[in-house]
């Protein structure tokens, strides 16, 4: 009775002490994510900065257009007529130019969105290649200068999953790529459907990964960055998310000089929704 | 190299909807000939062969960014005033451009119109003074050979 006792006793404290574990990984997790989109912010800004202007000085020059337009009918001649013609026109390409500037801003705020809110408990049905979309939209506005992107998405179903941490994965996939690449590059990002798994995948024309890191490259703490680029969490975080948390798999194919894939495989479904499911099937893997 | 008429202005950023805004703004309030550009390169190519008053152009583009687009510019037609329109407060950009390029002014976006239009106008009176101050020079060089000439035909006339 009392080993049994012993036993139970030692078996509460196995669960509370990786309870723990996971709620700190959870936090740290969170505190990675907001320090990574920290990072990105300088050129968040400036992405919301150039349509904001154009939309400002448009406003000005709309609202004296229309002025002059208001005096020139007034008055109405043949070379009145002349003008006020060339300022509608000039009138309807800046609406044109505002509603581009407007669906600029907009493309950002799921993302942003998503970073904000509190990480979710349960599991959600969401859209992979939405995810994907907003994600990019937000660490292109760091690289769009230097770095091409490239979207190949799939028609895909919803998936089950927790959808903030997958904003994660994909943020710290683009950002690897993105820092892979030495000057001008491109990023591809495809995904496809495969039985019952969808598979993401971000391929970058980067400097690729040497063959005696590749086996650390999961392991956290570790990172080729220099310091204050990398802290080794990224990778890690990636394989925690999608493996122990979603059931799925993380794997990468380099080539160095020529670049990096990374393909994310997740399943279709979740065997059981608050994640004990997913992290006996990681075992597995 | 052709010129125009009236003063010509150019415009380059990746960003066509800025272009667009500044060039509709000076459309309308301006007689100015405007010339917009996306692409550094094409910008490049065309002051190879036009005249402009005033170059001003984005900070980061692909390909080639404003700090080089301008110093191509300053190159090609050093009297055409240098204007640099960023989104980027960066100060270290703002220094390396001033004392490279001896840039006229440096932007900050988003831009005030009225701000934007009074830079230009400056500028334009700046290009054209030079113009002028280099046309009255190569005047005067040559009334100065002239007379250069007229002295020795004298001194050989006389001994």
């Amino acid at each position: 009775m009392a080993e049994d006792a012993g036993l139970a006793c030692r078996v509460d404290d196995g669960e509370r002490l990786r309870a723990q574990l996971e709620a700190a990984n959870r936090r740290l997790a969170e505190a990675y994510s907001l320090a990574s989109l920290g990072r990105l912010v300088t050129g968040i800004v400036h992405e919301m900065n150039t349509p904001l202007a154009s939309i400002l000085s448009n406003n000005a020059v709309m609202q004296h257009g229309l002025e002059t337009l208001r005096k020139l009918l007034a008055e109405p001649g043949e070379g009145e007529r002349a003008r006020a013609l060339e300022i509608l026109e000039q009138l309807r390409s800046l609406a044109a130019v505002d509603k581009t500037a407007c669906e600029r801003i907009s493309a950002l705020i799921p993302g942003l969105k998503a970073f904000a809110r509190v990480e979710e408990a349960a599991v959600q049905k969401a859209d992979l290649n939405a995810i994907l979309k907003s994600t990019l939209a937000l660490v292109r506005c760091e690289c769009r200068a230097r770095v091409s992107f490239e979207l190949d998405l799939a028609e895909l179903p919803e998936v089950e999953c927790y959808p903030q941490s997958l904003y994660q994965v994909f943020l710290n996939l683009l950002v690897n790529a993105e820092q892979a690449i030495e000057g001008q590059g491109a990023v591809k990002v495809s995904t496809r459907l495969e039985g019952d798994r969808v598979r993401a995948s971000v391929a970058d024309t980067g400097r690729g990964i040497r063959p005696e890191d590749r086996a650390n490259i999961f392991r956290p703490g570790f990172t080729t960055k220099p310091v204050g680029v990398g802290s080794g969490l990224g990778l890690s975080i990636c394989r925690q998310i999608v493996v122990d948390r979603h059931g799925g798999r993380i794997d990468f194919e380099s080539e160095p000089g020529l670049g990096t894939t990374f393909h994310v495989w997740l399943p279709l479904r979740q065997a059981n929704p608050d994640g004990s499911a997913a992290r006996s099937n990681s075992q597995e893997s | 190299m052709s010129v125009n008429s009236m003063p010509a202005v150019l415009i380059v950023d990746d960003e066509e909807m800025v272009v667009t805004s500044i060039r509709a703004f000076l459309k309308l309030e301006t007689d100015f000939a405007v010339h917009g550009f996306t692409d550094p390169e094409q910008a490049a190519k065309f002051i190879e062969s036009n005249q402009v008053d005033v170059a001003v152009a984005d900070y980061i583009m692909p390909k080639m960014n404003g700090i080089q687009f301008l110093g191509r510019a300053k190159q090609v037609q050093p009297e055409a005033t240098r204007v640099l329109l960023t989104g980027y407060a960066d100060k270290q950009s703002a220094i390396q451009a001033i004392n490279e390029l001896a840039l006229f002014q440096y932007l900050e976006k988003p831009w005030d119109n009225a701000a934007l239009l009074l830079v230009i106008q400056n500028g334009i009176e700046r290009a054209q003074l030079i113009r002028t101050l280099r046309d009255k020079i190569s005047e005067l060089d040559l009334a100065h050979s002239n007379l250069k000439d007229v002295q020795s035909r004298l001194l050989r006339a006389f001994m």
